[in-house]
């Protein structure tokens, strides 16, 4: 296996692609990977698929992550020429405030609040609603800002990517640290047994959506989800409540919401870890879901693993990774892969 | 059938482990059925061939809601969460049974005060279980991260009336096993579906009439009895008068076809039955209803008292109507 250099990570970060509007980071994941794989395709719902032919063809084998990120939508322009807006996907309203944002992709803006010499004690304690935030845009009137933004337009986070001392921020580390992981694997230009797919999915934060159709195109036979997942090793938390601790290499999930992982599938992700000695990690909260639910609950039912990138602070502007817990991610997927039909059989 | 009830409650079988369970059901079963497979996702199927071309699908959930442990402590406690809709307080003092240990539940407090808020407000995060391990590496041995675990409560009859763990969904189970066990040379092809992960998002029935073609689908599965002191006080059903041939829930309204069938095959039978609307929950009906184009579904309801606890009681004359309303239905024309 070649070194892992986190090649496309800042890029994917600082592209935005808010659930539904995921067409520039699908762009820019075709460009890179066009030449590596056998065959490519956009689905109806907008998911790229990748092919690589297997060696043995016998099975086959699904690799997922998702392309979209949370953010907001515009939902009016007001008078004052300041945007109102809803979240798309989770995204708690207090750790919106005061955040620079990118409108479709190009436009900047802030999402401003009353300074704090405004507020009493009792509202400094309250989380703001969305429905009292607006993104600034520096229009003067409903009709300057009209010119440039109409109802409906997508609103991401504007967050550059950094990384130092092999930890990296940046925002959409959910999940395009994923994304990352499978287009390292393809990278990698290896053949292995199992005809792969490669799907870079839509939708996934609003309800697992793009997920919903792989089925009836493909017929998978096995599925592995690549995730950015929630770490919680905050230091108001007590050990036992975290999910996931950054450093301690890529989490493997036994159970998330609306699904317990396949068995066979979760222990032999674990015994491949253990044979190759990269480190990893239990996924130690329940909450959330990934595509594997959906997988399981669609067609004649695709039985899923999940593995997770642990990022502190998703679905805020700003996430963090460990570099190690993604190099580590990378080569559990690739090891997995080499073991070819043997693995959870 | 009271054995068999008996041996499907008192086994091992959370949500994505139910591998015992159905072991057990393909025991009774042996002798009795045409075939059997295991999908993609581990839903156990069986059938028996009928005299015509038509299918019906009858299903029972093989999971129970249970824990998973999440965290281990330098001491060799166990955190957990829940699988399924648990509630922290039926945990309190419970024994909870993993495959290679069983443990105390209790809450935390460091104060009487801090004990009394816990327990008023009781939440898994203070919960933490006891194995009798003396460190972190004694209880990882028995009990790794990622193992799942259901009450350790067992069987007894108390006149008519039957208790035990898991009556959700495994009496739907013995159901169907007692069905199978009694047709004959039946006029429809029958399959059972022994469907996993109901309890966490009815995983299993979603795809588990995907490589069959049936005209019907019934989901067997408890539904809630309110014949206790203050039980809900909209709800009808009771023990004792029969399996509840389910009307609407929150997740499905069974299909009127279906429901007319099962009210035929239960007059056909004379077998006393209930009808039952519940204000909330949902069965698998709900997803095989919605499997490839549609296929007309419902639910027979064996009415339960105190689900989801280490308690559930139902009335063996309920259940044996539901096996006798089943058995006729297979002979009416669907």
């Amino acid at each position: 296996m070649k070194g892992v250099k986190a090649l496309y990570l800042k890029e994917l970060s600082e592209l935005d692609g808010v659930s539904g509007d995921e067409g520039r980071v699908r762009k820019f994941i075709e460009e890179k990977i066009k030449d590596k794989v056998d065959s490519l395709k956009v689905d109806v719902l907008g998911n790229l698929i990748a092919f690589k032919k297997g060696t043995r063809s016998n099975r086959k084998f699904v690799l997922t992550a998702h392309m979209d990120e949370v953010g907001f939508m515009v939902t009016n322009v007001e008078d004052d020429g300041t945007l109102s807006f809803a979240p798309v996907g989770g995204v708690d309203p207090r750790v919106v405030v005061g955040k620079p944002v990118r409108i479709n992709g190009e436009l900047p803006g802030v999402i401003g609040y009353k300074a704090i010499h405004l507020q009493k004690k009792d509202e400094l304690l309250a989380s703001p609603k969305f429905e009292n935030l607006r993104v600034h845009i520096g229009a003067r009137s409903k009709e300057e800002a009209s010119r440039k933004v109409e109802l409906g337009d997508y609103i991401s986070f504007a967050t550059d990517f950094r990384s130092e001392n092999s930890r990296a921020t940046g925002k959409a580390f959910d999940d395009r640290a994923g994304c990352a992981v499978l287009m390292e694997v393809i990278e990698q230009e290896q053949r292995y047994e199992d005809d792969l797919y490669f799907a870079f999915l839509v939708q996934e934060e609003p309800g697992l959506r793009g997920s919903a159709v792989l089925f009836e195109q493909l017929q998978p036979n096995i599925a592995l989800v690549i995730e950015g997942t929630t770490a919680g090793d905050d230091p108001g938390l007590p050990e036992h409540q975290w999910a996931t601790h950054l450093g301690d290499g890529p989490a493997v999930t036994f159970m998330h919401r609306g699904y317990v992982v396949n068995k066979k599938i979760y222990e032999s992700i674990l015994q491949v870890a253990q044979k190759y000695d990269i480190k990893h990690q239990y996924k130690r909260r329940t909450a959330g879901g990934t595509d594997a639910a959906r997988l399981a609950k669609t067609g004649g039912g695709v039985p899923a693993g999940v593995i997770s990138v642990p990022a502190r602070y998703i679905h805020s502007p700003l996430s963090m990774i460990d570099l190690g817990d993604f190099e580590n991610t990378v080569k559990l997927v690739s090891n997995i892969l080499e073991e070819g039909e043997g693995f959870a059989r | 059938m009271i054995d068999l009830i008996k041996e499907l409650t008192e086994s091992y079988g959370p949500s994505g482990r139910e591998e015992e369970v159905q072991k057990i059901v393909l025991k009774y079963l042996e002798g009795h059925i045409d075939g059997h497979k295991f999908d993609p996702v581990g839903n156990l199927l069986v059938w028996k061939r009928g005299r015509d071309d038509k299918e019906m699908l009858l299903d029972a959930h093989i999971d129970e809601i249970g824990l998973v442990v999440t965290n281990i402590d330098d001491k060799g406690f166990l955190r957990v969460e829940p699988v399924g809709g648990v509630s922290p307080y039926h945990y309190v003092g419970q024994r909870v049974k993993f495959p290679k240990a069983t443990g105390v539940v209790y809450y935390e407090g460091e104060t009487p005060e801090e004990q009394k808020k816990n327990l008023s407000n009781l939440a898994f995060d203070n919960l933490f279980v006891d194995i009798g391990a003396g460190d972190r590496s004694e209880a990882e041995s028995l009990v790794s991260i990622g193992t799942f675990g259901v009450y350790d409560s067992y069987f007894y009859k108390n006149g008519n009336y039957l208790t035990s763990k898991s009556m959700d969904d495994r009496v739907g189970c013995a159901v169907l096993v007692e069905v199978f066990r009694n047709l004959k040379d039946p006029r429809h092809t029958v399959i059972g579906s022994f469907s996993v992960q109901e309890e966490i998002g009815l995983v299993g029935a979603f795809v588990s009439a995907y490589s069959f073609s049936p005209q019907i689908c019934i989901a067997v599965d408890v539904t809630d009895s309110a014949d206790h002191p203050k039980g809900l006080k909209r709800h009808a059903m009771a023990l004792g008068k029969g399996p509840a041939i389910k009307i609407k829930d929150k997740m499905s309204i069974s299909h009127r076809k279906v429901v007319e069938l099962l009210e035929q095959a239960a007059q056909k039978a004379n077998v006393p039955y209930q009808k039952e609307v519940l204000t909330f929950g949902g069965t698998n009906a709900a997803a095989l209803q919605r499997t490839k184009e549609g296929i007309p579904s419902a639910t027979l309801s064996i009415p339960t008292r105190y689900v989801h606890s280490p308690s559930e009681t139902v009335s063996l004359s309920d259940v044996e109507g539901a096996v006798k309303l089943l058995v006729s239905l297979v002979d009416l024309n669907i």
